[in-house]
């Protein structure tokens, strides 16, 4: 029924072009995908169950599954606004900070970033990180400091591409404007607008930017400073390269806008004498690197909303409007042009709020729909079903201690040991082909079966899940019930109550047949996605 | 006394045939050779005073049929040494009266060629710069070494050579009887050969160049010449790190070792060591950018030159660690240009470089 | 329970483990299918300083060419092993090709179609796993070592996928189980049954890679001695040489005997840019005895004309030598080497002019290269595959198997 008043809704609402200024972004979102729906002859996926959205906007939203308590009080509310409440909630939660700080690192580093030495740690990032995102700082402000790397633990963003401003250009046009610079490095782009001018008149605003190192015994801090003087010194493509051939300078110039306009420096100018340790650089003459900050970050830049519109967008529905998210081409036009345009837009009079873009999102019937259904794309290009993304390793490691109650409640979480974290980096990192797609791998899997790290959540440990099921004395099918709500976050289906309470009762002694019941739940696929 | 910091060039000795990679002057005479990676040697007798047209080359040495990777010669200027990827040591009789200049030679043809092909684009063609040289060939071959030979010094007194090839052999032998003193063999290539001005130590970098392999090798260890015994090892203080030259001082007191190959040497910086101890003195900063190519103490024993692939030349004062010049400047671009060697004159006024554009630069040091 | 092993379809067979030992009839018809050994030269080898010199030019560079076995065929001084089994390869020196970097050429040449179309195709690996492969075994169907693809699989799906292995042949952590083999089988039982009552609803192709993996994670953890090479290494590595290539080029070889019909072995380091000779004879001489070893000890055990070798990388390098004493990447003249497997040795196919610069005859493309594999592996190159409602076909329209290549 709900999906009947949704078509007649949508059919209603395409008659008129104009978007009203003060809908919600929510309803322009059901209404355009319900519109490509309908003219591919889509039927979507059903309204997900409560417990199936539940366990998604969990892992979405702050980064791990809820615990036994929240879905049990979560599956009995009968409040029917009980899921906005619910967003509402979890958008309030610290972990939203620290979910999102996870997952813009990973867009911002990946993971194997330059200048490894220096980035591999990066916890004072993902503090400031955090902190963007608890105080609701706005998406442009966020990109600006990035740029400008000012504030501690910002700076570490300019740091990976420490002497490689070439990089800087890459990453900074990709994840910001959402284009494909790299080609032009070498050559001009063969597919595309941009020239190699384009790519080092980019680069001319990073060149000068120095990465400063100042250590205090093991811990090496960064600042960043700026020199009055350097260009980027260019001379042609790559194969046309000679020896002797001498590189002429080239003018800073805005991605597809003007060239920096800068003082003409006094022809006697001296860069001042380098630092001492621990000394801050001088603030340069006239600083580019304020100039690229302001421009990128500027509200109307003309790529910033729509790359950070889609990409949000894609973090969330699975593909990007434009897909893959940060490659904005005239070849590769967005599925729905009018509902990027609509987030776009309110990104902007929203004041660049992810939040407010995030909650409207999750509040959409489209993100809400189910993950059933017989269609096999993991991301469908219609968004007519939920999509199915891997957990991040980030997420596997605390859904498992989430679910096996690892931490004892209210307690500093223990420490799995920088091995553990890093197996889990390993074999959960990139767990993708080339085009983003998920690949189960061979590796992964001798992890789960044979590791002693996943080994440590399913086994007995005083207070955690499986002593809170040996030591109760309620029925075995009470308990089942338990380890379902407390792993896959639902309660089970009949079959698998007696599958499970049979398996259970089978030996004499239980305890090792549970550590198998809670191994096989984290190891199945709907523990592993987020679905 | 030379004011070693106000370098000064005294001529660009244009030679484009293929890149240059090997420079000396011959004894305390004027005159000065250079190599190519072609296998070519030119000779030059430089004028007393600096200024006016370059000079032309004035002899051909033929007899190498690949790279120039070292010359040196024997202090009194009548002998050249040079070392080829052609697995041999050549020795050269340069006599006081060359014989008549008989073979024309062009010594911008390259460009010649280049500007002609892309004439329609709007390439100018330069004027040829033509020269007529003798030619010399080669008395004596040296040919113990069955790879690459890609470092030789000669010793103080003209009297040992020390020789390393990128099978890892390296030998200690008698420049006139070619009687080998010593030899051994490195773990991979045996790269950056030095020998003390006594004889009794020499320097070696080993090297194996892989990247990503477990295979990748890279090491410095101070020898016991007489023994052929490691003496230092200083691997473990200069772990994985490739060294592209080494140099003893005139006094023997100090070693200097400089960083190199654009993968190891993204800043390649000279280090002083003590040669006794093994110690490190200081590090010379700041760095060539892509990697160190050459060193030379100065002949007043108080300063050191290092080239690199960023074509600048830097003179240090060892005592201070001191940057005192450069010598040329970074030609720019996305991708840097070698020196690929540099050579000082006896009197210490003068200096040599090979460039790899296709060029001998002599600088002179006006007091 | 021992020697029991379980196919992907779950059914508990008899022991396929040891397949080096079991003479069943499904290795028998198995074996009749030819298999592949891909040598994969990471970041592009130079034609010009291996295969396709040119000597006294200034494209030429300080490397010497040697005579071979067959007259036409000099190749490089550091390889002189190879020159005593240049009678075993064909050498096409016209590689014309479209994709000039890494993560697209790399792509490219392990696909045969380009990146940026973005349907996802199968590896070679992965397409020969399908066709040669044998649905039964133990062992994983597509086996590499070192840097390689990066397609996987694609639209043929998770049962294709390629399985890493240590670079030196072994197995990586977390090949020993800690439970007993009868927990074991309990365990996996319980896990299969979750896995059904979550697939009966949710049909998403990520769930049915995850179970695959996981049932092959069973199957080769059966099968997992077939990896060691402990105790036949020492007498091997006099002839492939102690390096981590020439061991990965041995471990190819005893897994192409155990059954695996493709195996890739990456050798690295030859993105050379800067420095290019000096990576270029160290990587020669690793790869030199690594690989005539390999071609020999195939061809002693009555393998090599079931067994075809490739050679190649993912772009060639500039004939012109940079600045940096590089060479760059090149796709418009450049060498691949095929030998073994019904292919015709002894022979130099296709030619570039006199300084390397442009192919002047015959030139092969990814598709004719991918075709003349395919062909003389049996498979047909035209075989069509469907990605959604779309058809695809194993090579792409407009190229075919360059005849002349096939014995």
């Amino acid at each position: 029924m709900k999906l009947i008043t949704c078509l007649i809704l949508t059919s209603l609402a395409l008659t008129s072009s104009v978007m009203q200024a003060d809908e919600p972004l929510r309803g322009v979102i059901d209404r355009e995908l319900a519109a490509g729906w309908k003219s591919k002859n889509i039927t979507p996926a059903p309204h997900s169950a409560d417990a199936e959205f539940l366990r998604r906007v969990f892992l979405d939203l702050v980064g791990t599954i809820p615990s036994q308590d929240e879905t049990q009080k979560f599956l009995a509310d009968a409040d029917a606004a009980k899921r906005e409440k619910l967003i509402d909630r979890l958008l309030a939660d610290p972990r939203f900070a620290t979910a999102q700080a996870d997952t813009w690192d990973l867009v911002l580093f990946g993971r194997n970033p330059g200048n490894a030495d220096a980035t591999r740690k990066r916890d004072g990032f993902k503090i400031w990180l955090a902190k963007q995102f608890a105080d609701g700082v706005s998406y442009d402000r966020m990109v600006r400091e990035l740029l400008l790397g000012e504030q501690p633990g910002s700076e570490m963003f300019q740091v990976q591409f420490r002497s490689q401003p070439e990089e800087a250009t890459v990453l900074v046009s990709r994840i910001f404007l959402g284009t494909q610079l790299q080609c032009a490095r070498c050559h001009d782009h063969p597919f595309d607008r941009w020239t190699q001018k384009d790519f080092y008149g980019m680069t001319g605003f990073f060149v000068r930017v120095v990465v400063q190192e100042s250590s205090s015994g093991n811990n090496k801090a960064y600042t960043l400073g700026e020199k009055s003087t350097g260009e980027v010194l260019f001379s042609g493509a790559a194969k046309d390269q000679g020896p002797g051939k001498k590189g002429e300078p080239v003018k800073p110039k805005f991605l597809g806008g003007p060239e920096l306009t800068e003082p003409v420096m006094p022809k006697d100018f001296k860069e001042p004498a380098a630092p001492k340790n621990g000394e801050k650089m001088p603030k340069p003459a006239f600083s580019r690197k304020e100039k690229i900050a302001a421009w990128v970050a500027a509200p109307d830049n003309p790529y910033l909303a729509r790359a950070a519109a889609n990409r949000v967008w894609a973090q969330f529905m699975g593909r990007g409007l434009v897909h893959p998210a940060d490659d904005f081409t005239e070849q590769n036009p967005p599925s729905h042009p009018e509902l990027l345009n609509a987030m776009a837009t309110g990104l902007k009079s929203h004041q660049f709020d992810l939040k407010w873009l995030i909650r409207e999102i999750v509040n959409s019937r489209a993100y809400q729909l189910s993950g059933t259904g017989s269609l096999r794309e993991a991301l469908p290009t219609s968004f007519e079903r939920a999509r199915v993304r891997p957990l991040s390793a980030e997420e596997i490691m605390a859904a498992m201690r989430k679910a096996t109650g690892y931490d004892a409640e209210g307690k500093t979480p223990a420490n799995l040991g920088n091995a553990g974290n890093e197996y889990f980096m390993r074999y959960f990192g990139e767990p993708t082909n080339g085009l983003g797609e998920f690949q189960g791998s061979l590796s992964e899997h001798l992890f789960l079966n044979n590791g002693e790290h996943v080994r440590g959540f399913v086994r007995r440990k005083k207070g955690n899940l499986a002593d809170q099921l040996l030591v109760s004395n309620d029925p075995w099918e009470q308990r089942v019930e338990r380890l379902f709500l407390s792993v896959l976050s639902r309660p089970p289906k009949p079959a698998e109550l007696t599958k499970f309470t049979e398996y259970l009762k089978s030996d004499p002694k239980p305890e090792p047949r549970l550590e198998d019941a809670i191994w096989a739940l984290l190891n199945g696929s709907e523990f592993r996605f987020n679905h | 006394m030379a004011d070693l910091s106000k370098p000064s060039m005294a001529w660009n000795l244009t030679w484009d045939a293929e890149w240059v990679t090997a420079v000396t002057f011959l004894g305390s005479s004027r005159r000065v050779a250079a190599g190519n990676n072609l296998g070519q040697i030119l000779l030059w007798e430089l004028p007393a005073k600096a200024g006016g047209d370059p000079p032309k080359p004035v002899a051909r040495l033929d007899g190498h049929i690949n790279v120039i990777s070292r010359l040196t010669s024997s202090p009194d200027g009548k002998t050249l040494i040079s070392a080829s990827y052609d697995h041999t040591v050549r020795f050269w009789d340069v006599p006081e009266n060359l014989p008549a200049a008989t073979e024309p030679l062009t010594l911008n043809a390259r460009m010649i060629e280049d500007t002609t092909r892309r004439k329609s684009n709007g390439a100018k063609v330069p004027p040829a710069m033509e020269a007529k040289v003798a030619v010399l060939k080669s008395t004596r071959t040296f040919n113990e070494h069955k790879e690459w030979v890609v470092s030789l010094e000669l010793s103080r007194d003209g009297k040992t050579i020390i020789s390393g090839d990128d099978g890892g052999h390296v030998l200690i032998w008698d420049r006139d009887s070619f009687a080998i003193g010593k030899r051994w063999q490195v773990k991979g290539w045996a790269n950056a050969v030095a020998l003390s001005p006594d004889c009794t130590q020499a320097c070696v970098s080993e090297r194996y160049p892989l990247v990503f392999d477990s295979g990748r090798h890279a090491a410095v260890k101070i020898w016991d010449a007489a023994k052929a015994e490691v003496f230092k090892d200083l691997s473990a203080e200069y772990k994985g790190m490739f060294f592209a030259a080494a140099a003893y001082a005139l006094d023997g007191k100090t070693l200097a070792i400089g960083r190199g190959g654009e993968l190891d040497g993204m800043n390649g910086s000279v280090t002083l060591i003590d040669p006794a101890s093994g110690k490190k003195i200081r590090t010379l900063a700041p760095g060539h950018l892509s990697g160190l190519t050459d060193l030379a103490f100065h002949p007043d024993g108080k300063h050191l030159a290092s080239s690199g692939r960023d074509t600048v030349v830097r003179v240090w004062e060892t005592s201070s660690g001191k940057l005192v010049s450069e010598v040329g400047k970074s030609r720019g671009g996305q991708f840097k240009d070698w020196i690929c060697a540099l050579a000082w004159s006896a009197d210490g006024a003068w200096m040599a470089t090979a460039d790899m554009a296709g060029a001998v630069q002599i600088w002179t040091f006006p007091g | 329970m021992k020697g029991v092993a379980v196919t992907g379809t779950g059914l508990v067979l008899p022991n396929w483990g040891a397949l080096a030992q079991a003479k069943s009839a499904t290795e028998a018809a198995i074996k009749n299918k030819k298999r592949c050994i891909m040598l994969w030269m990471n970041g592009g080898a130079s034609q010009l300083d291996t295969f396709d010199m040119k000597p006294g030019r200034p494209t030429g560079g300080p490397f010497r060419p040697i005579a071979s076995k067959v007259s036409g065929m000099p190749m490089c001084e550091y390889l002189p092993k190879m020159a005593t089994v240049a009678d075993k390869l064909a050498v096409i020196r016209s590689m014309k090709t479209q994709s000039p970097d890494h993560p697209d050429g790399i792509y490219h040449m392990h696909t045969c179609y380009k990146m940026s179309e973005r349907t996802p195709h199968p590896e070679i690996g992965a397409v020969i796993a399908k066709y040669n492969g044998n649905p039964d075994s133990d062992l994983p169907s597509f086996v590499r070592m070192g840097s390689t693809g990066n397609g996987g699989a694609g639209y043929l799906g998770p049962l294709y996928e390629p399985f890493g292995i240590g670079r030196d042949g072994k197995l990586g952590s977390f090949t020993s189980p800690y439970l007993p083999e009868e927990g074991e089988k309990k365990r996996a039982d319980l896990f299969r049954f979750v896995e059904d009552e979550f697939t009966s609803e949710h049909k998403a192709d990520p769930f049915a890679s995850h179970r695959m993996a996981k049932e092959r994670a069973w199957r080769l953890l059966r099968a997992k001695s077939v990896f060691d090479s402990s105790k036949d290494w020492p007498k091997a590595k006099e002839r492939y040489g102690d390096t981590e290539f020439g061991r990965g080029c041995f471990m190819a070889r005893k897994l192409i005997e155990a059954g695996v019909p493709f195996v890739e072995v990456g050798q690295e380091n030859y993105d050379s840019h800067a420095d290019n000779f000096v990576c270029h004879k160290a990587n020669m001489q690793l790869l030199d005895p690594a690989w005539s070893g390999l071609l020999l000890d195939l061809e002693e055990r009555g393998l090599l004309q079931d067994t075809l070798v490739i050679w190649m990388g993912e772009v060639g390098r500039t004939p012109q030598i940079n600045n940096r004493a590089g060479r760059d990447h090149y796709i418009r003249a450049w060498t691949v080497v095929l030998a073994g497997g019904g292919i015709k040795g002894g022979q130099v196919y296709g030619s570039t002019d006199v300084d390397g610069k442009e192919v002047k005859d015959n030139p092969v493309s990814e598709g004719d290269l991918f075709a003349t594999i395919y062909t003389t592996l049996g498979i047909d190159s035209r075989a069509k595959h469907y990605h959604g409602v779309r058809p695809i076909w194993l090579t792409p329209e407009g190229t075919g198997p360059v005849k002349e290549l096939i014995g």
